[in-house]
């Protein structure tokens, strides 16, 4: 019985394995290609201040970004300023009365971490509420809005 | 909320016990409801006031102090201080009645406060009262609707408001893009909807009453009532929610993204140029009747943990920036003055935001010559305000985004 089980357990990781190697890679979520008029990949490079957990109170916090790839739109600089709402919350359950449409699969804002972001830019065409931005004074770039932002291979 | 002196039960200090039941009582924050309805703030804000140990003494402090009698000595000690909270606390207490006493007789005839609170069938109703509590009604009285935000127009004669559906949680910061805009006659009559759900967002009177100014996401629109056609815009630079439109139609006042978030900004309504008012944790402005300066709650830096909100004031160029009222324990919003600018209106609530996701806050009436004042122990923020007077303050019923008229269509025919 035991032989048998082993035996088992083995072909179920072998095959686990062999449709892993043919399996194709993720697909891409539509959310991120298709909303927001800009889409890249890019390197979260700086989060300046701490990221404030109040539910009480809603705001964007800027963050700076390295850009990999640009997939649509139009990004002019290597180095983009990225607003995400609440961002203590995960995307997946961030949307609220306040800003309805935005989302992504990333739970925590890391440094070094890259995302796949769904943007407008600027943020003030689309956003309405409190931005905390450490850049003000620093940066005269405009600011983008996350849309949706889905964490990328790094 | 109330920081209280704590005492060891022991026997060498039963004159601090006999003091702990007092500042229980006075701690309690057990409001005196009198045959108008009101509640008043009728103790004594301080104990020290009355030749007690301060709020201040803490275990260790007091039970020092009461170590150094021995026990002949503190059996006269504590007989003394009982005498003395027998004499000399229902004196200054009512004392301070009086003066609440006087300030509501002064308040009473001037006019009507219009203002958001549960009604009887739980909802969000909209009321009138007279500033000192009395002839409070229900003007909307909607089962089936939430009501709140009201605001009279410059001659009194009209309420501006937004109705929300059943159920609506009003969201403190966003209740301005939430519900309906509703137009009525400001003893509540003829309720008249302008325009479809989430439209003409933060609106606000023009001096005449014949427009209205509206914040969103596009900008800042300037609403014609009549032909409901916006006639004009500005960008919102910035600003994104609780717009008002200043009394002498030159202004607005907003809370605004500029250096920092939550900054209170002036707007030149020709211009659309933009100057900071306050910065850092201020909200919710509103105009003086001058159009010179503006009441806004500002949660100052420095304060232990979170800290308590403050109703302050500033020059609109931004100048001159002091507090009106504060006090420990409690977030003051609301501010509104009276149309003279001799009175100022607040709500009290133990929680930030106001109380408009729950039942609102106590409706309070002060004197604006009384101010900066302070209610309560309210130790940290007297060292940050040693000037500041004890608050004379009329309490009234829960309630929330209070304002005042003193024109009399408020009064039932």
């Amino acid at each position: 019985m035991k032989t048998v089980s082993t035996g088992v357990l083995l072909w179920i990781v072998l095959a686990g394995v062999s449709c892993a190697k043919k399996s194709p890679p993720a697909a891409v979520d539509p959310n991120v290609t298709t909303r927001g008029s800009i889409e890249v990949t890019a390197r979260l490079e700086e989060i300046r201040g701490d990221l404030i957990d109040d539910p009480l109170y809603d705001y964007a916090h800027v963050m700076k970004y390295k850009v990999v790839q640009v997939h649509r739109g139009k990004v002019d600089e290597d180095v983009i300023y990225v607003g995400h709402y609440n961002p203590a919350e995960p995307r997946s359950s961030v949307a609220d009365a306040r800003v309805q449409e935005i989302g992504g699969n990333v739970k925590q804002f890391r440094v070094g971490d890259v995302h796949r972001m769904a943007l407008e830019v600027p943020i003030d065409d689309y956003y309405m509420g409190g931005i905390i931005n450490k850049y003000f004074g620093d940066v005269n770039d405009p600011v983008h809005w996350a849309i949706w932002t889905d964490k990328a291979a790094k | 909320m109330m920081k209280r002196c704590v005492f060891n039960a022991s026997p060498s200090n039963a004159g601090c016990r006999a003091q702990a039941k007092l500042e229980r009582v006075l701690a309690c924050d057990g409001m005196n409801r009198n045959k108008r309805g009101q509640t008043s703030l009728a103790v004594p804000p301080r104990a020290s006031s009355i030749g007690l140990n301060t709020y201040e003494s803490g275990r260790g402090v007091c039970s020092q102090e009461c170590s150094r009698f021995d026990t002949g000595a503190r059996e006269t000690f504590v007989l003394l201080a009982l005498a003395a909270i027998v004499i000399l606390v229902p004196a200054v207490s009512g004392a301070q009645e009086d003066r609440v006493a006087q300030l509501a007789k002064e308040v009473g005839g001037k006019g009507w406060i219009a203002f958001a609170a549960r009604g009887e069938n739980g909802t969000w109703d909209l009321f009138l009262m007279r500033p000192d509590g009395s002839e409070r009604r229900n003007v909307t009285n909607t089962p089936d609707h939430e009501e709140g935000g009201p605001r009279f127009s410059p001659d009194g004669k009209r309420l501006l408001y937004r109705r929300f559906a059943k159920g609506t949680v009003i969201s403190h910061d966003l209740w301005g893009f939430q519900g309906n805009l509703v137009i009525a006659q400001a003893d509540g009559s003829n309720p008249v909807q302008i325009g479809g759900d989430r439209e003409f967002p933060w609106a606000s009177w023009s001096p005449d009453g014949k427009q209205i100014a509206c914040l969103s996401q596009k900008g800042i629109q300037i609403v014609d009532l009549e032909t409901k056609k916006v006639v004009r815009e500005l960008p919102r630079k910035g600003i994104y929610q609780q717009l008002f439109w200043s009394p002498d139609g030159q202004w607005f006042c907003g809370v605004a993204n500029a250096r920092i978030m939550w900054t209170v900004v002036r707007m030149n309504a020709q211009t659309g140029e933009v100057n900071i008012v306050h910065e850092f944790q201020s909200c919710t402005p509103d105009w003086f009747p001058d159009s010179t300066h503006v009441i806004f709650p500002c949660r100052p830096a420095g304060q232990d943990g979170y800290g308590f909100t403050q109703l302050w004031m500033g020059k609109g160029d931004g100048t001159d920036a002091k507090m009106i009222y504060g006090e420990d324990g409690y977030h003051i919003y609301g501010g509104a003055l009276s149309p003279d600018g001799k009175y100022v209106l607040f709500t009290r609530c133990p929680e930030d935001g106001g109380g408009s996701e729950k039942s609102g806050a106590p409706i309070c009436v002060m004197r604006m010559e009384d101010a900066p004042a302070i209610h309560g122990p309210s130790v940290a923020l007297r060292k940050v305000h040693p000037d500041a007077k004890d608050a004379t303050v009329l309490q009234l019923v829960e309630g929330w985004e209070p304002c005042w008229t003193y024109a009399e269509t408020g009064a039932q025919k």
